[in-house]
């Protein structure tokens, strides 16, 4: 074994926004960290993509709205060209009408709405309100370790302050927030709103990578959690995320090889002694991060005798089913929507009803995908012209539903088919934009698994169910450390789950600095 | 105002819920009178002859979580209560073939076999975990809901205790607990077994009386129901009341007036009669008042406060909670007289006919029936759950003949053409359920003699269930424990003063399990509520 060999004190396995985020925070602690990226590209879900010659994708993610200000102060993400804006207004079109554009203001929304309804109006402002007010408690939750709910190791005096912030809220407040998390996000935004444009475009949040629809109970969760969790964009879209993520890393000392596709993680009498590439490359080290998906992880990359049985069956049954599939499409001149031609559109979520939306969703219950998918249309071009030829815009396309296991299988001739549905969708509210249309890209879940290595290409890394946040990818993994000495979690499938927050990687880290 | 007519407690409702509130109250000493709008006690808990010689248990059909505790404090056994244990449970397949869990475990194991030998090997451990968590669970529905957000010692103590009895399990059985509050019943169930032909009929149990599918998170919770269903105190799952399930209503009725409280049938109370905006009576549709010191309903929330109470008299924050309590009833019933019976796949004998059986062929099967009702149809292939109680029970039918009971999923209050129009509607679920059962039965249509279908609509018309609800309120999260009926009110007191609940609409929820009367009535006597 050469020395070179032991010149790391921790192995980060994946370049993703959380492998990056873990990495830089552990380089700044003052370990020397190595990187680990089977693809040629840094970013995972968050790479920037050359999909046709001359267009780019800045990530599979649309939403960089969930970063935490945290990660961003620590690694200093600013001095390394991170911008941050106001996050794009949500535009919500319609055949017969003005559709509804949402603005991140709540003021100026609340104009929009009034068009459709006075009274959604008034209840939006209370809602955005009522959101501000629960704020501190759920994000107090969402941004420190997961609360040892199991009381496997109980800490009395933190589950006190958790239970004190919920009180805090006054005794209204808890007992709503205690109500409405568990409900299904459709009866909630019922309670509130009458306007289906808005409803739709609220609801997207609490369904968008999950097997759930606006009716299913528990998703209201997670609408709750991308209210509080949202604040300004990142300028760019996530591709500027990454690359920031990377110079602080760098900056800190850490070192970043991509092309280098861990194949095993080595465990000597339950310890973790570093990691084997698939060329046959051995890195060692003491501790490994891995901020791939459990399933990669604990079925995957570690040997069969390296996980209990009981940690093997709590992983295979931990639910990870892609939802979503993805159609990039390079388009001659701007999206423009028939019903405001004027604006110009970065983000749109197109949907007509609730009921709609859970049409769409009732299709992948039986292995199918939907005829008529509830799409969240993201215009990168918009706000970074550079993605495109001049004169040429991107359009990312995320469509739901689409199952990971189709019914007869995935085919080009079913890959052809969706993007025909979702096209003509487009076309719709978008007359003329398929004439328009110089080349496109269709991901399914299994092209999704294929390309970024997530499981049954969940790209939350595992279902947001109520059961599987929290205690999160398993009860053996506590607070992102394994059964496995000096094997920890940093991903997605960890507390706080998926989006861009970086909470995972940043939470990981604190772990690793604290008890390595 | 003469003395006869002022009573320390009315109960508003002869369901079985308010018979054993009136009998708890009667038997610590208070004057009690109970109003019941039909002409027959037990509410939906109720038997009528609707065909010369077929007494039907109209509504509900089976008991299962009726507290034991209670049958003994009130000597319900003295006045007729007497559970049958169903024997099985028998689900027949398209293709001819059926799967049969019997009581004895080892019967059980080998019918499973024949579809999963993996399966066959988990049953029991299935059984085991769930039973262990039931523990849990009863302590929760023997008292009434602990109060998260009160900062009294004696809550947080109450609190810390069921912590305590959480931790007791262990972090396996809590991490199960946990996820069988959040899950759906199908995932829950897919984390032990793998056929599909098993794991249907299990997952019904998360659906019954709600408006969600058996994929649809939250549902697991109430399969732990089904591992509860005790009787008398022994875990011997679901039974027949003899004579029908109007016997446990008449029961309590005659427990109830052996303590001395009054009941009346066919007396319709119109409102409740407030004064300085409390309770202290109610008015009949005759006309009538009635005075009492203590006014206890045991109807549903919403007909309790918009019905009797009425909108004007409420807190505006409080109408809005009760007016966002979802009923949504999903289901119907539809009873039939026959002169032949119906084998449901097998012929050798009728043992398999004697528990329940289910229409439940597959998940997907289920999950479209949901699919349909979400847009405001009933299912043109329902899941049905089938009782044949003559054949236990032979005082219910003539000889020879039998009386099947089908409890139909899903046909939900708000079809399209909205709830009215229900009645137009009738005749066409009828059918469709015929048309089911004939699929598995051929030459059923031709031995029927007698049908009746009971819509949601009928339900609410005729029961008094608001919305056609079986259980007074969705058995959703939000509408549990602490949260039922609503936040800040689930200790069986209302915001009127001297205006009690005790229904199913109440802590712990529907099902003949006589524990909200219980609770309530106890509340009350402890509480200085009468």
């Amino acid at each position: 074994m050469d020395g070179a060999n032991h010149e790391f004190d921790a192995i980060v396995v994946g370049a993703g926004h959380n492998g990056l985020a873990a990495a830089a925070m552990l380089a700044r602690s003052g370990r020397k960290v190595l990187v680990c990226e089977r693809r040629d590209i840094v970013g995972g879900l968050a790479a920037r993509e050359e999909f046709h010659p001359g267009f780019r994708v800045p990530g599979f993610h649309h939403d960089s709205t969930c970063v935490r200000p945290r990660v961003i102060e620590a690694l200093r993400l600013e001095s390394f060209g991170l911008k941050r804006t106001n996050p794009p207004s949500i535009f919500a079109p319609h055949l017969s009408g003005p559709g509804l554009l949402l603005h991140h203001d709540a003021g100026a929304a609340a104009d929009e709405i009034a068009a459709h309804s006075d009274t959604d109006a008034q209840r939006y402002a209370d809602y955005r309100a009522f959101i501000e007010r629960i704020a501190p408690a759920v994000l107090r939750l969402l941004d420190e370790a997961p609360p040892d709910v199991l009381g496997l190791n109980i800490d009395f005096s933190r589950l006190l302050s958790t239970g004190w912030s919920l009180r805090k809220l006054g005794r209204r407040d808890m007992m709503e927030l205690l109500r409405i998390a568990p409900m299904c996000v459709a009866d909630w935004l019922d309670e509130w709103f009458a306007c289906d444009l808005l409803k739709c475009t609220l609801a997207g949040s609490a369904i968008f990578g999950t097997f759930t629809g606006p009716w299913s109970p528990g998703n209201n969760a997670l609408l709750l959690r991308h209210e509080v969790l949202s604040g300004g964009a990142v300028f760019g879209g996530p591709a500027n995320l990454i690359d920031a993520l990377r110079q602080s890393a760098e900056h800190f000392g850490a070192t970043i090889r991509t092309g280098a596709d861990v194949s095993r993680v080595r465990v000597t009498d339950g310890r973790v002694d570093g990691v084997t590439l698939s060329d046959g490359e051995e890195i060692d080290a003491s501790c490994v991060a891995a901020s791939c998906d459990p399933k990669r992880l604990f079925l995957g990359l570690l040997g069969r005798q390296a996980v209990t049985t009981k940690l093997r069956l709590h992983i295979e049954s931990y639910r990870m089913s892609g939802t979503t599939a993805k159609v990039h499409l390079a388009i001659k001149g701007r999206l423009r929507f028939a019903c405001r031609p004027d604006l110009n559109v970065e983000h749109a979520r197109i949907a007509d009803s609730l009921d709609d939306m859970e049409r769409a969703f009732d299709a992948i219950k039986y292995e199918r995908f939907s005829d008529r998918p509830v799409l969240d249309v993201y215009v990168p071009t918009v706000s970074d012209p550079n993605l495109a030829p001049d004169g040429h815009s991107v359009v990312s396309i995320m469509a739901h539903y689409a199952p990971y296991t189709l019914d007869g299988g995935w085919n080009d001739a079913q890959r052809s088919r969706l993007t025909e549905n979702v096209l003509s969708i487009l076309e719709q509210y978008a007359p003329g934009l398929r004439d328009c249309v110089v080349a496109s890209e269709t991901l399914v879940p299994p092209d999704i698994e294929k390309r970024y290595g997530v499981a049954e290409g969940q790209w939350h890394h595992g279902e947001h169910g109520l059961d599987q946040l929290i205690v999160r990818p398993a009860p053996e993994c506590t607070e992102y450390a394994t059964p496995i000495a000096g094997l920890f979690l940093c991903g997605s499938g960890a507390h706080p789950g998926g989006g861009l927050t970086c909470g995972p990687g940043a939470l990981a880290a604190d772990r690793i600095i604290r008890g390595a | 105002m003469s003395t006869s007519n002022r009573y320390d407690v009315i109960v508003i409702g002869g369901g079985h819920n308010g018979l054993i509130c009136a009998a708890y109250l009667a038997k610590a000493g208070r004057k009690v009178l109970v109003l019941e709008r039909r002409h027959v006690l037990g509410g939906a808990a109720v038997t009528e002859e609707l065909y010369p010689g077929f007494k039907f248990s109209v509504c509900s059909y089976v008991v299962s979580l009726f507290r034991p505790h209670i049958i003994r404090d009130l000597e319900l056994a003295k006045h007729g209560f007497d559970l049958i244990p169903l024997e099985c449970s028998h689900l027949p397949l398209p293709d001819g073939d059926s799967l049969c869990r019997w009581a004895d475990a080892h019967e059980t194991r080998r019918e499973i076999a024949r579809f999963s030998a993996r399966d066959a090997e988990i049953y029991p451990e299935f059984g085991l975990a769930m039973s262990k968590l039931s523990h849990f669970v009863k302590a929760m529905i023997d008292s009434p809901a602990p109060d998260p957000a009160s900062l009294n010692p004696r809550e947080l103590a109450n609190l810390l205790r069921l912590g305590g009895q959480l931790k007791e399990l262990g972090p396996d059985l809590m991490h199960l607990q946990m996820r069988l509050l959040t899950m759906s019943a199908v995932d829950f169930l897919d984390l032990w077994f793998e056929s599909d032909i098993l794991k249907a009929p299990m997952s019904v149990s998360g659906i019954i009386g709600t408006f969600l599918g058996v994929r649809s998170p939250g549902t697991a919770y109430v399969l732990l129901h089904h591992y509860m269903g005790e009787i008398d105190g022994a875990f011997r799952s679901w039974g027949f009341s003899r004579g029908g399930t109007g016997q446990v209503s008449m029961a309590c009725a005659r427990a109830a007036q052996s303590y001395g409280a009054e009941i009346r049938t066919e007396c319709s109370v119109d409102r409740v009669l407030l004064k300085n905006a409390s309770a202290c009576g109610v008015v009949l549709e005759n006309g009538d008042e009635i005075f009492a010191q203590t006014v206890v309903s045991g109807v549903d929330p919403q007909r309790t406060f918009f019905g009797f109470v009425g909108e004007e008299n409420l807190d505006p924050e409080f109408a809005a909670q009760i007016r966002r309590y979802k009923l949504r009833g999903s289901s119907a019933k539809v009873n039939y007289a026959v002169d032949k019976l119906p084998m449901f796949g097998r012929t050798e004998n009728d043992l398999h006919l004697r528990g329940d059986i289910a229409i439940a062929p597959s998940i997907a099967y289920l999950e479209k029936a949901y699919d349909q009702a979400k847009y405001g149809d009933f299912s043109d292939r329902p899941y049905l759950n089938i009782v044949i109680p003559s054949l236990v029970d032979p005082t219910v039918a003539p000889p020879g003949k039998h009386i099947v009971s089908c409890f139909v999923q899903y046909a939900p209050y708000k079809i399209k053409e909205g709830p009215e129009h229900w009645p137009k509607r009738s005749d066409a679920l009828g059918d469709t359920v015929t048309d089911t059962i004939e699929e598995y039965c051929p030459g059923f249509r031709d031995s029927i003699l007698f049908r009746q279908v009971l819509t949601p609509w009928d339900l609410e018309q005729e029961f008094g269930l608001t919305e056609g609800n079986i259980f007074h309120g969705e058995l959703s999260q939000e509408q549990l424990l602490f949260q039922r009926p609503a936040a800040g009110w689930a200790r069986y007191r209302t915001p009127i003063s001297n205006l009690w609940m005790c229904g199913s609409g109440t802590h712990p929820g529907g099902g003949i399990m006589g524990a909200p009367g219980e609770l309530a009535a106890k509340t009350m006597l402890g509480g200085g509520g009468v």
